[in-house]
């Protein structure tokens, strides 16, 4: 029998663009830095209901996120957790601009 | 025979001036002619993706080389580099072109060209237009990668041999980040404005800029001597004798200018027979009160507190307000700290207040407006303020007053609030002075009634000029009546300025007007004793202020009261200034707006 495998967790988190600028490529360029430390964890955005991966610059910038947009972030795999703990964090921090 | 001294005038985007060879820089490929060709076989199909497969790396390579070369003076903008590496990998980029080489059997420059308009359609959909520029990142690795392509490399910008003056149509981010500064003497471009990339950079790098020169590369040859003179945007093709002369002497002069400005900018400023004028900065984030004290301001005259609510889908917190305001007053201590409260109206928060849009916001429920019918937003405002108060010299001023009941009722607001502080036994200062904001001609009018019941008046330029002369400067069809000197504006500021004299308290101007050097004298003449600008303009008024004494100002304004027109007027200062104050004002035109000096 094969051994049963468990469900890899999943984790969302609702996030707010708060820097001046928006996602512009700055900052994605920090969220992808931080999204590839994850290997095996998929991380995505959303936008109202448009999808990007958190490792794609062009997709996420496409999702045109200026100051003030929600976006939802989804962290599927082993570590679902910290991936979304520290890209949180990221925007949390206003990507350290104003 | 070489014509001399041709002229051309483009943008001034970076002040000072330099001599020497020109090097132009021949225009990039076009994406217009991309070989297309299809492909036939599995193996054909193959060794395209190996061949595009290589131009990444290659192209990966080149970035990395570009990186290291960075110039230090520059590292601060590597970060491009990286972010051309990042998108050099993207699938839009990288997956979709090898799927087009092996789905539509195209040849790899074609394939490439496909995924790349492919990008640039999706980002035209972008509504930010912040974010929407950053296609010209996709275009800069788009061009290399097809350099490598087509084997022609990517234009070389750093075959300088010897120091020279670059001309181009454009520079990309990237290009601009390879000079160094002492192999670039200065920047010429075809494009762009005033803050083009190329502006910032030759601002980091102190070097004279022109941009937005049309038809640059085609006027100027490589080789042959310019002059660019970044202050007027001139640029002066092979110059004779005599202006090479007369630009050497005005570069050194801008030297000295630079260096006399720095010099007292940290001083406060008097006239030259003694009469102390403050000279204080506008901000708007806490961030930026490095940059006032930095110039010189003697405190800060206008905090527009704005941002915070601006900025997030909640109200800003009294703990949030709070922070941002006792970063402020605590660093400008012991200088004041003048926070004008909420100036804007309930269609601008991104909070769900239910306010709809306006046809015309400029006259509807805004600042004291707004903050007298929101009164629990008003109220969590002043608490934040007040208890900021504790932490150096604040001073509060209520924007858009137009009633004698407007003021009075802040004032019963900030009184109740206070009793609130003192019933949580928070600390505040009990003297904090309270302000009226002179915008709207109505207050103009009532300025002596108002002046019994504020502890001071700061004149908004911008509103004033704006309501008192029925001109919507954004409107281009009648911006140029927008005129600060306009007969009635004067006339208007000497009244307010009288009615706070006659109550015995201070008349402050905060709006664009008041930093600008040309306008200076008339209202130190006038009687104004308190200015608020832009940190950057700081040096320059300050220098100016001790230039004059208050009785030549007072001249001055007489002189400029005694006209009855705007044209009259404005050719009577401009002529005065000039002949008065030959030495800043030939640099102090198109210093006005240069960021950096």
């Amino acid at each position: 029998m094969e051994p049963k495998k468990e469900k890899p967790p999943v984790v969302q988190k609702e996030l707010w663009v708060e820097n001046r600028l928006g996602l512009h490529a700055r900052p994605v360029a920090k969220i992808i830095a931080l999204a590839q430390q994850f290997d095996g964890t998929t991380v995505t955005l959303e936008k109202d209901g448009s999808k990007a991966s958190a490792r794609d610059m062009l997709s996420i910038l496409a999702l045109d996120c200026p100051q003030g947009t929600r976006l939802v972030l989804k962290a599927v795999g082993p570590q679902a957790r910290e991936a979304a703990t520290v890209i949180s964090g990221l925007f949390a921090r206003k990507f350290g601009e104003p | 025979m070489i014509q001399k001294n041709r002229i051309l005038q483009g943008i001034a985007a970076s002040p000072g001036i330099v001599l020497g060879p020109a090097q132009v820089l021949s225009p990039r490929e076009g994406g217009a002619q991309v070989s297309a060709r299809l492909l036939y076989s599995p193996q054909e199909v193959a060794a395209e993706q190996e061949r595009f497969r290589l131009a990444v790396e290659q192209t990966a390579e080149e970035l990395k080389r570009l990186k290291q070369e960075i110039p230090r003076e520059l590292q601060e903008h590597s970060h491009i580099l990286d972010l051309h590496l990042i998108i050099l990998r993207d699938p839009m980029l990288l997956k979709e072109t090898l799927r087009l080489i092996q789905e539509q059997n195209l040849n790899a420059e074609r394939a490439l060209y496909q995924a790349f308009q492919k990008i640039k359609e999706l980002f035209q959909r972008i509504g930010d237009l912040y974010i929407q520029g950053r296609v010209q990142d996709v275009e800069e690795v788009y061009r290399r990668l097809m350099g490598q392509l087509t084997g022609r490399g990517s234009r070389g910008l750093l075959g300088l041999s010897r120091p020279a003056i670059v001309v181009a149509r454009d520079l990309s981010p990237a290009e601009t980040t390879q000079m160094s500064a002492s192999q670039v003497l200065g920047f010429i471009t075809e494009r762009g404005g005033k803050t083009s990339h190329t502006a910032i950079i030759a601002h980091s790098l102190e070097i004279p800029a022109v941009v937005g020169l049309d038809n640059a590369t085609l006027e100027i040859v490589s080789g042959e001597e310019i002059i660019v003179d970044g202050l007027t945007g001139l640029v002066i093709l092979n110059p004779d004798e005599g202006m090479r002369r007369t630009y050497a002497a005005r570069r050194e002069e801008f030297g000295e200018f630079k260096a006399q400005l720095a010099q007292g900018c940290g001083l406060p400023a008097a006239t030259s027979d003694g009469h102390p004028i403050r000279v204080l900065a506008n901000i708007e984030l806490p961030e930026e009160v490095g940059l006032a004290q930095k110039y010189g301001a003697d405190g800060v005259g206008l905090y527009r507190t704005e941002f915070l609510y601006l900025r997030q889908r909640s109200l800003p917190t009294e703990e949030e307000l709070f922070e941002d305001y006792r970063k402020v007053v605590a660093a400008m201590a012991p200088a004041p700290v003048t926070i004008r409260t909420l100036d804007i109206g309930g269609d601008k928060f991104l909070s769900p207040l239910a306010y709809p849009q306006e046809m015309n916001p400029a006259v509807g429920l805004r600042a004291i407006r707004f903050s007298l019918k929101e009164q629990k937003i008003f109220r969590t405002q002043l608490k934040a303020i007040l208890r900021a108060s504790a932490f150096g010299e604040v001073r509060v001023m209520f924007p858009l007053i137009s009633s004698l009941r407007e003021l009075q009722e802040g004032r019963r607001l900030l009184e109740e609030v206070e009793g609130e502080l003192q019933r949580e036994g928070r600390s505040f200062d009990p003297g904090l002075t309270v302000g009226a904001m002179i915008e709207v001609p109505a207050a103009v009018t009532l300025a002596g009634l108002l002046a019994q019941q504020a502890d001071f008046f700061s004149i908004g330029t911008n509103d004033l000029i704006q309501y008192a002369l029925a001109i919507d400067r954004v409107n281009k069809q009648v911006a140029d009546m927008y005129q600060p000197l306009h007969p009635a504006v004067m006339r208007m500021v000497q009244q307010v300025v009288e009615a706070g004299r006659e109550a015995g308290i201070s008349v402050a101007m905060c709006g664009e007007m008041a930093g600008e050097p040309l306008y200076i004298p008339v209202l130190l003449g006038l009687g104004v004793e308190e200015l608020s600008m832009n940190a950057l303009a700081i040096p320059l008024v300050k220098r100016l202020i001790r230039l004059i004494s208050l009785g030549e100002a007072q001249e001055m304004a007489q002189q400029a009261l005694a006209r009855t027109t705007v044209e009259e007027v404005n050719e009577f200062v401009n002529r005065e200034m000039d002949s008065r104050f030959a030495e800043i004002f030939r640099f102090a035109h198109s210093l006005a707006n240069h960021p950096g000096i």
